[in-house]
């Protein structure tokens, strides 16, 4: 039976820590949209590590393997058609909706508070 | 490993499909958190400021704290799964232990983190308050943060309780038996773990230069 | 049959010899079985129930729409109506009907195995399902909801003065029954098939199941965020899905459709796997190109995630979009078509028997595919600009719910009904039966093609005089499908209690259920097969091979 030694753990872990030191301080870099993008991709490596060393996933069957995708990949379906209709319709605030960012805004927020019934 | 259920050959068929099944599983649970994670995308897209300077009032400190009190909680339950293995069932038991403290120093230090956002009145419905013009995007923000955070806290929760009882029934009979069952609850364990790692971002770290 | 080597029989148990039926009289057998064929029956119980609920409201439904006056129930009423008709039509009958009872009773014998991989599980997902169907008739009896089945926002977060709510909250439950049974099913088929049963020996049924499974897990837990988010906004008012607070309406459009679309897949699946099973049996023929009808299903699947946006050409969405999920939904018919043609070509030449099951098969057959052509006009976009939310759009899923899935339901039923409760019915009701559904769906669901057409809207208590004429058809033959669903509940349970006994086969169908007595015991298989042929061994002469299995210990 395979049992992963304790030194690769413990450096997985450590690892994991490290990145997340990355993740953390390279937030208070002010570099854009590379931000958003250096903290996904981090967190896709670390997931990738706890699947990979934690949860053994490549020692795994194949079925497992497109089990984990699997959800993934449909996910980003969603993700990518939903965004396909966002991203290409023109957004006309009807007259009644509350002005976008920067304009001076209506008073601060209260939940309504009445149910509808 | 134990004798398998009936209606299994051998006990290596009955965990395989125990491992198929939580894999299958944990499939579902992705596909459940999936619209959240959809709902904040488009809330970061359409009010990029407004997310923003919701996330900047998030208590970073508190959050990457617990990002690494949970990354080491899945570090005990790799070494507690690996413990079984070897039929080291009172090493097991202590490093599951600890896992579950760790999971429970967690789920304090968020208690902590709600109470102090509530009386900073950010919690939606319950007296918000935010700075205009972004009050309406910082209310979409932290409805998604309490959302997101609180349903992984359930899953902690469950989490933690599961492992108590492995714990606790270690401490009879042979390791053996549980073999499945707690292979099982650590790839649930890391599994939430690995939700946190993208919450973590999303939440704590938005333009936190600003 | 010789008996195999010991790993492959039970090692020192008694095997049951008697049927699942006599294990235990008691309630308590029944409530906390663990045997998949009981809780297949529990399941059946049930989902008849809730059939004849979800047909009472449709009952009052065609007979407001007798008259163009609005004059049987109110507005709001008829809402309430139409949306506990979706509701518990949808969830509570369609979702589980082939998968639950059938699916349950018979993935296991299929592969030669004796249980799912999780038998509590399973007995749990019949658990949730049943709390799930007492919030809904809890929502009933509080007076209904009236959001139609889509729980369209901003209606039902902001606006609509009907237990929310609470309804969610049972579909929410529900669907958690469902995911359930998907898991079970692809752990089982992919963990506890018998030795030689290779992928490709697997009888369609069990293909379509499967793929149908993977729907089940990977599209419901979408719509339990949905509608919990639903519930939230409700409750909360955030304004997620309220653009004058800067949400999205389409958003819970988008997540809604996600899963909704690939829902309408779970429920014709199972339904195409039924007719693969009855149609070579009853034209003593191979199925026509078996492996592009296992491709095929796993098409239908994976594409019909791709579709969603088809339900949304008019709601605002991106012309962009719309272009991109039309074509996609033009796509998705291709595997649908294979599938008619593969069926029409396993007839061909053909030894045809007319027999219950087969009537109900054909007319399946028939019936989905008008509905899916239908599919088609809806999918073009310039095309659904007119017949969105017309009569059109209802006759056309009605076609492939009713008139595809309900009627291979049925012939499923009645195929299997020997093995599953060890008699045989009457044939000759059987057939009238049949024959009688056939007329009465058609006489109800065609005008309103032609309705839709013509600009009459759906859910409308009331409409234009000249509509007059084909609502008074639909409605009579809604009579005369009501008459022809009860034939059935009459003469099954009849033949439960009454009928003849039933031999192993009583159709010389191939398949490793029908190797087993009629009922089988608890354990399915006295022995485990060894399966060395491929499914569908007919021939024409009318003699069948068996399935392949052999009590040849393994090589």
């Amino acid at each position: 039976m395979k049992v992963s030694s304790i030194q690769l753990l413990v450096a997985v872990w450590v690892g994991l820590l490290v990145l997340l030191a990355l993740t953390t301080g390279s937030a208070y870099v002010p570099l854009g949209i590379g931000n958003t993008l250096i903290n996904l991709a981090i967190a896709t490596f670390k997931v990738a590590l706890i699947a990979v060393a934690f949860m053994h996933l490549n020692r795994s069957d194949a079925v497992v393997r497109l089990a984990a995708g699997a959800a993934i990949l449909f996910l980003s379906f969603l993700a990518f058609l939903s965004f396909g209709d966002f991203l290409t319709r023109p957004r006309e605030p009807a007259p009644w909706t509350v002005p976008q960012e920067g304009a001076a805004g209506g008073g601060p927020y209260e939940p309504s508070g009445e149910a509808v019934r | 490993m134990s004798a398998p259920a009936e209606h299994f050959e051998s006990a290596e068929r009955q965990h395989q499909a125990a491992e198929l099944g939580m894999w299958v599983f944990l499939a579902t649970e992705l596909m459940f958190f999936g619209p959240l994670f959809l709902g904040y995308a488009y809330g970061r897209w359409s009010f990029s400021e407004g997310f923003a300077a919701a996330s900047r009032h998030t208590d970073v400190v508190i959050g990457t704290i617990n990002t690494a009190v949970l990354l080491t909680s899945s570090l005990f339950v790799a070494l507690g799964a690996r413990a079984v293995k070897l039929d080291r069932g009172a090493a097991a038991r202590v490093l599951l232990l600890c896992a579950a403290g760790l999971g429970a120093v967690f789920l304090v230090l968020k208690g902590l983190e709600y109470h102090d956002e509530w009386r900073e009145h950010l919690v939606p419905w319950l007296d918000f308050r935010f700075a205009r013009p972004h009050q309406h995007a910082a209310a979409m923000f932290y409805f998604l943060y309490f959302g997101m955070t609180g349903l992984h806290a359930v899953h902690l929760t469950i989490g933690i309780a599961v492992m108590v009882v492995f714990a606790v029934r270690l401490g009879s009979g042979p390791v053996a038996r549980l073999e499945n069952q707690i292979d099982m609850g650590a790839l649930y364990w890391h599994f939430v773990d690995g939700i946190w790692v993208f919450l973590y971002p999303i939440l704590y770290l938005v333009e936190r230069h600003g | 049959m010789n008996a195999l080597p010991a790993e492959q029989s039970l090692p020192g148990k008694v095997l049951h010899e008697e049927s699942y039926l006599r294990e235990g009289f008691t309630l308590r057998s029944w409530l906390l079985t663990r045997d998949h064929k009981r809780i297949a029956l529990l399941y059946m119980i049930s989902i008849t129930g809730f059939f004849f609920l979800g047909g009472a409201a449709a009952s009052i439904i065609r007979l407001e729409l007798l008259t163009p006056a609005g004059d049987v129930v109110d507005a709001e009423t008829y809402n309430k109506l139409f949306t506990a008709h979706g509701v518990i039509m949808v969830w509570f009958f369609l979702i589980p009907s082939i998968p639950a009872t059938l699916g349950n009773f018979l993935i296991p014998l299929m592969i030669g195995a004796r249980e799912v991989a999780f038998p509590r599980l399973n007995l749990a997902s019949w658990y949730i399902y049943t709390l799930g169907g007492i919030f809904v008739v809890i929502t009933l009896i509080a007076g209904g909801v009236d959001t139609g089945w889509t729980f369209y926002t901003p209606f039902s977060t902001l606006f609509s003065n009907s237990n929310v709510v609470l309804a969610v909250m049972g579909v929410f439950i529900v669907g958690f029954s469902s995911i359930l049974t998907g898991l079970n099913f692809i752990v089982t088929v992919h963990r506890l098939r018998a030795p030689g049963m290779t992928w490709f020996r697997l009888p369609l049924f069990v293909w379509a199941n499967y793929a149908t499974s993977l729907i089940l897990v990977l599209a419901t837990p979408v719509l339990a965020m949905t509608l919990s988010l639903v519930a939230f906004e409700r409750l909360t008012h955030i304004g997620i899905f309220d653009p004058a607070l800067g949400g999205d309406p389409l958003l819970f459009q988008h997540l809604f459709w996600f899963y909704s679309h690939p829902a309408v897949y779970i429920m014709v699946l199972p339904a195409m796997g039924v007719a693969s099973e009855i149609i070579p049996c009853f034209a003593r023929k191979q199925v026509f190109g078996y492996r592009m009808m296992a491709y095929a299903i796993l098409g239908i699947a994976i594409i019909g995630f791709l579709v969603w946006g088809h339900h949304m050409f008019v709601s605002g969405q991106s012309m962009y979009a719309s272009i991109a999920f039309s074509l996609l939904s033009f796509l998705v018919a291709i595997p649908s078509a294979i599938k008619v043609f593969n069926w029409t070509a396993t007839l061909y030449k053909g030894s045809i028997s007319v027999s219950g099951p087969m009537l109900y098969a054909l007319g399946f057959v028939g019936l989905f595919t008008i509905g899916g052509l239908t599919g088609l006009f809806l999918a073009a976009t310039a095309l659904d600009v007119h017949l969105t939310d017309t009569y059109f759009v209802v006759a056309h899923f009605h076609y492939i719910m009713v008139g595809g899935t309900v009627m291979a339901y049925l012939g499923g039923l009645h195929f299997w009904w020997p093995k599953i409760v060890g008699r045989l019915y009457p044939e000759n009701l059987a057939r009238i039966a049949a024959v009688t559904i056939f007329i009465g769906f058609n006489l109800t669901f065609f005008p309103q093609y032609l309705l839709g057409a013509w600009g009459m809207p759906r859910r409308y208590h009331e409409y234009a005089p000249q509509f007059q004429l084909l609502n008074e058809f639909s409605s009579t033959g809604a009579a005369i499908l009501g008459i022809g669903y009860l034939l059935p509940l009459g003469y099954l349970t009849w033949a439960m209690l009454r009928g003849a006994r039933a031999p192993s086969n009583p159709w010389g169908a191939t398949g490793l259920e029908w190797e087993t007595p009629s009922p089988p015991p608890k354990e399915n298989f006295a022995v485990i097969p060894r399966v060395v042929r491929g499914p569908y061994d007919y021939h024409p002469s009318g003699a069948s091979a068996p399935s392949g299995a052999s009590a040849e210990p393994q090589a």
